[in-house]
């Protein structure tokens, strides 16, 4: 990456630093999840389906998930507050590849969503969550988080870049938000009684990504699911990294 | 000598049907302060988007200082400097910054970019809001630091796109001061559309006349008006006004 990319990226991170506003809201949004699930239903943790780990864990993936939607990574913050203010323009003026304008903020908001995500991390040891492997399924974690933010980041961007209506980001977490219920989100497979609703997590990428994160913390799902879910998660990252770069060449001025 | 801003045979439709530019020809000296003037929805902010990289032409060329953008568009926008029609400012960032990461992007170390920022900031008459935020500026100050980015990188093309609109006649006047030294003393080529005719008058050295996508007349100012009056005595204003109802039919655009 040139000297561009480092100014640009250093300014999305510093603009997110002094803005913190998106970010905190995702994790405010996290912590909710985690609490007020853990509150209301956690006492069903003593149950067999939830193995060793207890509600708590169980429940975990689904803050880390909705980490990304409610922050800067679901909303693309930098990119949007530039095409809403115009300064995106200016930029786009610069010398600077217009490639990099557009990957420079999704790396910013991927960096703020991974910090974040060490955070929720640490906050869920000291709540006395387990991770099987140790440092490896925190990296684990990490990794699905990542690829879960650049996947939101790329299509969010992608979209604002083609429409050139910064206020179209939201189309994204509008999609992905129901699939977050439409999955084995509150309850373990095994617990689920509804036909159509198991045979629709199956076909919801969303299933994989939260198995997959069971199988790091308390390998409450087999391992399986967290190969397929990187599978996934890599191939959708990539399409969307390349949805946002194709509309870079296609930016509404 | 030849021509800093070369156009030929620019063509460019918008989806909806719109017919922006209809096949537009121009040469612009180096050097030349020039107008580009039109009705409202002439065409006029389109090829200055072209002009500039930020629209796709359909069909047509340009070169600006010898560069073609399809060959090398990052060279292209290294010589040119673009102040257009919105405030396209950073609503959060104080205007030394604005300044001093605009020059970092054109290739400017940090002290040379903070030096550079200095000077636009005192030619500009910007000292008193240097640490405030682009959106506590007024609208004439934010149209000056606006001018300034465009100027920070020293363009030798500078194109301006309704530069004094929201300005107050002493900042409007200031603004000329600085743009009028650039172009004789540094030899900046000035690409200007206005609805100021009087300015275009004043400072514009030659001017070009887009109706509805297509050149009327390009030539030089004093040139347009003893065409349109022979007995010399009409202003641009008046000359303009009295050429484009003589073109009615061609005005009425959609």
């Amino acid at each position: 990456m040139n000297a561009n990319g480092i100014i640009l990226i250093h300014r999305g991170v510093t603009k997110l630093v002094k803005q913190p506003t998106a970010p905190l809201t995702g994790f405010a949004m996290s912590m909710f999840f985690l609490i007020v699930y853990n509150a209301g239903i956690g006492g069903i943790g003593s149950m067999d389906a939830f193995g060793s780990g207890g509600y708590l864990a169980f429940v975990f993936p689904i803050a880390i998930i909705s980490l990304a939607i409610g922050s800067s990574a679901g909303a693309i913050q930098t990119l949007q507050s530039d095409m809403q203010s115009g300064y995106f323009k200016r930029l786009y003026l610069s010398p600077a590849p217009r490639w990099l304008l557009v990957v420079s903020p999704m790396f910013a908001d991927t960096l703020s969503s991974l910090f974040f995500t060490l955070l929720l991390i640490g906050i869920a040891a000291l709540f006395g969550v387990g991770f099987q492997f140790g440092w490896l399924s925190v990296l684990g974690v990490m990794l699905l988080s990542l690829l879960w933010s650049l996947t939101l980041c790329g299509f969010s961007a992608g979209i604002m870049l083609r429409t050139g209506k910064h206020q179209r980001a939201a189309i994204v977490t509008n999609i992905v938000f129901p699939l977050l219920f439409l999955s084995t989100t509150f309850l373990p497979r095994e617990l689920i009684t509804a036909q159509w609703l198991l045979a629709v997590s199956w076909a919801n990428p969303v299933t994989y990504l939260l198995e997959g994160s069971r199988y790091l913390l308390a390998g409450t799902s087999d391992a399986h699911f967290f190969y397929v879910a990187i599978l996934i998660f890599v191939t959708t990252s990539l399409v969307s990294l390349a949805y946002a770069l194709l509309g870079a060449s296609k930016i509404k001025a | 000598m030849a021509a800093e801003i070369q156009i030929a045979n620019l063509v460019k439709a918008y989806a909806n049907g719109t017919k922006a530019l209809k096949g537009v020809n121009l040469e612009i000296e180096k050097g030349q302060c020039f107008a580009l003037l039109g009705p409202n929805g002439a065409g006029k902010s389109t090829m200055v988007g072209i002009l500039t990289t930020l629209v796709e032409t359909d069909a047509g060329s340009f070169s600006i200082a010898g560069i073609q953008p399809q060959k090398d568009a990052a060279s292209l926008q290294k010589v040119i400097g673009v102040a257009s029609q919105e405030n396209e400012l950073d609503p959060v960032e104080t205007a030394e910054n604005l300044l001093v990461f605009q020059g970092r992007l054109f290739g400017m170390d940090k002290a040379l970019a903070r030096k550079r920022a200095s000077e636009l900031i005192h030619t500009f008459r910007l000292s008193d809001e240097r640490e405030k935020k682009a959106e506590c500026l007024s609208g004439g100050n934010k149209r000056r630091l606006h001018c300034a980015l465009a100027l920070m990188h020293r363009p030798r093309v500078l194109f301006l796109d309704e530069p004094t609109v929201g300005m107050d006649p002493h900042a409007r006047a200031k603004f000329w001061e600085v743009i009028t030294q650039l172009n004789r003393e540094q030899g900046v080529t000035v690409f200007l559309t206005t609805q100021y005719l009087e300015e275009a008058e004043k400072h514009a050295s030659s001017m070009a006349l887009l109706i509805n996508g297509q050149i009327k007349y390009a030539g030089s100012i004093s040139c347009f008006k003893n065409l349109v009056n022979p007995a010399g005595s009409l202003s641009l204003d008046e000359s303009y006004l009295a050429f484009a109802d003589s073109m009615k039919a061609d005005l009425s655009i959609s």
